[in-house]
């Protein structure tokens, strides 16, 4: 399992010193592409063809992966893989407006190296460090179209980010201070070692050692109230950017949290862990729903929808139990194919109208049939339309909401799922559907022709958020069941 | 008979060297120039690089003692000198615009210190030399620093907020977690470096836009 690990690690670093080696060229483009999809089926086979999912430990320690690790590895390879892809036909001359195109390609390399890290390391210490790389990569990314307002997005993010993560390093130094009594003064923060001396570790330090954890990854999750960053920085980045940090970036947030978690359930049981992320997920889910309806800015709103599916997420982990569990982690990879789906329309739109004010788009599906097809689409899938996997997620949450006679957290689900509905669809269908269009000076570039990598990444994110509505494969019916077990399932 | 006047001048020095940094933290609040704010930093990290030496010694363990050096390389000198020249001498005013004034900040800033020492209270918890409550003084920091970040609408001092912010986690990790291994204190470190650099590529980018590093225009992005 160790190779494949190596191997999806060791794609995405060479393809980061490829392209910058290269510089601006194609070729940067397609080395890149090719090496995120092939660290993908590298991430699958790590996965499922060592059953990762009863938890292993490789290369001597560095890395653990299981169930948890698993489902968000492969969320955070598949986005890298069709964002890559995506990208290629997203840098052609006179399609997406990137300033810095030198360094996009090692940016993006290096960000999908730090997002693939987080979720397979065996400590703590360097989860932290996997995390705050990916800060320091992304901002850079966030602003590569050069304009004031991506500027001023990626300040914002940087500060909020850096602050957020120094106060979950807080929490992880508390959570090792918890384990010195019982484990010494010197030990290494694997995940293992804690959750053996679970019983054993200092109870209170445990608590504010998850709370700090909560709020400083937290806010990388973009959990309300430490969000303020997330609806600037995913609506001035450049779409293919924004869907890695919809999709890729906060899973792997969210991981962190989640691994933390896991710790602390097993030292101050479970009802502790599952409190703290009801309240930040039910918050992130109502105010995400609210703003969701009054906004004017398409990309803006996506980023909003996102904060909504963090919080429906934490929700579902927080009510627990083995269903809730499930569709919480279920949720993690249907939302990541979905938010790309969404993410790369809104680029296709944003590429072809030059705005990304919802009343400058108008007549998508007269003037560009395609995209209106896949905007609509991914408007669907994210907004939790059946048949697609994030209906099949959301109803997973909800049975187990029923299940554990959590009928208020299931039924603030079910109204606010519905509330987010309202604003998301209204607001793509009156910019796809309706009469009109751009002026005549630029209806031509509204109709140009489809790109085909953008295509072909717009329908493999479909493909994989419509198949998982109807089918879940069996190997990953397993995984997300291990998945659940780590954490929220057992109780 | 040796080892108790050893113990007792290396926990008065500790105490001592807590209450320097604690001043420190809450004299950057009385500051008004990037410049002055920027040693502010450097003299706080004097105050943590010594404590680390201090724990190192006490406890003979080399790692620490290294890591203080270290420490005192990068965050007393490269991190100031490199905010100074790459990015300070470019700016065109000195004095940060404040959202809060000087004297309340202060207030805000003992205030903050209370809370910090009254909730540190009831985690059980003994740091290294440090007086009870162990955690006290460096949840001040964390506190104070953000509470900088968020009243100094100026990219220098929201660096400084953060580094300051970043120093109170430190202190915390050699205070209750001083066996963290010594990689990991090594990989925290480093990790800063290329953060500091990358926030002076941003300072210098909107300096460059703005003719200045003040956030006061940032205001587009709302809602």
């Amino acid at each position: 399992m160790a190779v494949w690990l190596l191997i999806a690690l060791g794609l995405s670093l060479a393809a980061a010193g490829v392209s910058l080696a290269v510089g601006d060229r194609r070729l940067s483009g397609w080395v890149s592409a090719a090496a995120a999809v092939g660290a993908f089926a590298a991430v699958l086979v790590a996965v499922f063809a060592y059953h990762a999912s009863r938890g292993r430990h490789a290369l001597d320690g560095v890395f653990y992966v299981d169930g948890l690790s698993g489902v968000f590895m492969v969320a955070v390879a598949f986005v890298y893989a069709v964002v890559a892809v995506y990208s290629v036909g997203y840098l052609r001359p006179h399609i997406g407006h990137i300033r810095l195109r030198r360094v996009y390609w090692p940016l993006l390399n290096l960000f999908g190296l730090a997002l693939l890290v987080t979720p397979m390391v065996a400590n703590l210490g360097v989860l932290w460090v996997a995390v705050e790389l990916t800060t320091v990569v992304s901002a850079l990314l966030v602003t590569s179209e050069g304009s004031d307002e991506s500027l001023e997005a990626g300040w914002k993010y940087i500060v909020i980010g850096s602050a957020g993560l120094a106060i979950g390093l807080l929490g992880i130094v508390l959570i090792y201070a918890s384990g010195v009594p019982s484990l010494g003064d010197h030990y290494t923060p694997t995940y293992s070692t804690l959750a053996h001396a679970a019983p054993h570790l200092t109870r209170s330090l445990v608590r504010a050692g998850f709370a700090f954890a909560l709020v400083g990854f937290g806010t990388k999750v973009g959990l309300v109230p430490m969000h303020a960053w997330l609806p600037d920085a995913h609506s001035e980045g450049p779409s293919p950017i924004s869907a890695m940090l919809s999709g890729a970036l906060l899973a792997a947030g969210l991981y962190a949290v989640l691994r933390i978690g896991a710790i602390a359930q097993r030292a101050v049981g479970a009802s502790y862990v599952h409190v703290l992320l009801l309240v930040f997920g039910a918050m992130s889910l109502v105010l995400a729903a609210f703003f969701a309806l009054r906004q004017s800015n398409y990309k803006r709103l996506l980023a909003y929808s996102s904060i909504e599916h963090m919080g429906i997420v934490s929700l579902g982990v927080g009510i627990g139990g083995p269903i809730a569990a499930y569709g919480a982690f279920f949720h993690v990879l249907v939302h990541a194919a979905g938010k790309a789906l969404a993410f790369f329309g809104a680029g296709d739109l944003l590429s072809r109208y030059e705005t990304r004010e919802v009343d400058g788009v108008r007549g998508v599906i007269r003037l560009a049939p395609f995209t209106g097809v896949m905007v609509l689409l991914g408007a669907l899938a994210i907004t939790g339309v059946p048949p697609f996997g994030i209906f099949r997620s959301e109803l997973l949450i909800v049975t187990g909401g029923f299940s554990r006679s959590s009928f208020a957290l299931a039924g603030l689900l079910i109204v606010f799922a519905n509330v987010a509905f309202v604003g998301v669809y209204q607001t793509f269908h009156r910019m796809v559907v309706s009469a009109g269009g751009p002026p005549g000076d630029r209806s031509e570039r509204v109709q140009r022709r489809q790109q085909p990598l953008m295509a072909a990444a717009m329908l493999a994110s479909l493909a994989v958020v419509l198949v998982l509505g109807l089918w879940i494969p069996g190997p990953l019916n397993q995984l997300l069941h291990s998945a659940a077990a780590v954490i929220g399932g057992r109780s | 008979m040796h080892a108790a006047p050893h113990y007792d001048f290396a926990h008065a020095t500790a105490a001592l060297i807590a209450i320097a940094a604690l001043l420190s933290g809450l004299a950057l609040l009385a500051v008004k120039q990037v410049h002055e704010q920027v040693r502010v930093y450097a003299v706080l990290s004097v105050f943590a690089a010594a404590y680390t030496l201090l724990v190192g010694v006490d406890r003979a363990d080399a790692g620490l003692i290294v890591l203080a050096v270290w420490t005192a390389v990068i965050k007393v000198i490269v991190i100031p000198v490199s905010i100074d020249r790459v990015v300070t001498r470019q700016v065109s005013e000195h004095e940060v615009p404040l959202v809060v004034q000087v004297p309340m900040s202060l207030l805000i800033g003992v205030a903050l210190a209370g809370l910090a020492y009254w909730s540190a209270a009831a985690l059980p918890i003994h740091g290294a030399l440090l007086p009870a409550p162990a955690l006290g003084m460096p949840i001040s920091l964390v506190l104070i620093g953000l509470f900088f970040m968020i009243t100094r609408q100026n990219v220098i001092s929201q660096i400084v907020g953060l580094l300051t912010l970043e120093n109170g986690v430190f202190l915390a990790t050699v205070a209750i977690a001083s066996g963290l291994p010594f990689a990991i204190g090594f990989l925290l470190l480093l990790d800063l470096l290329p953060a500091v650099l990358f926030y002076g590529v941003f300072a210098r980018l909107i300096a460059a836009r703005a003719k200045g590093t003040s956030i006061e225009d940032m205001t587009v992005l709302r809602g």
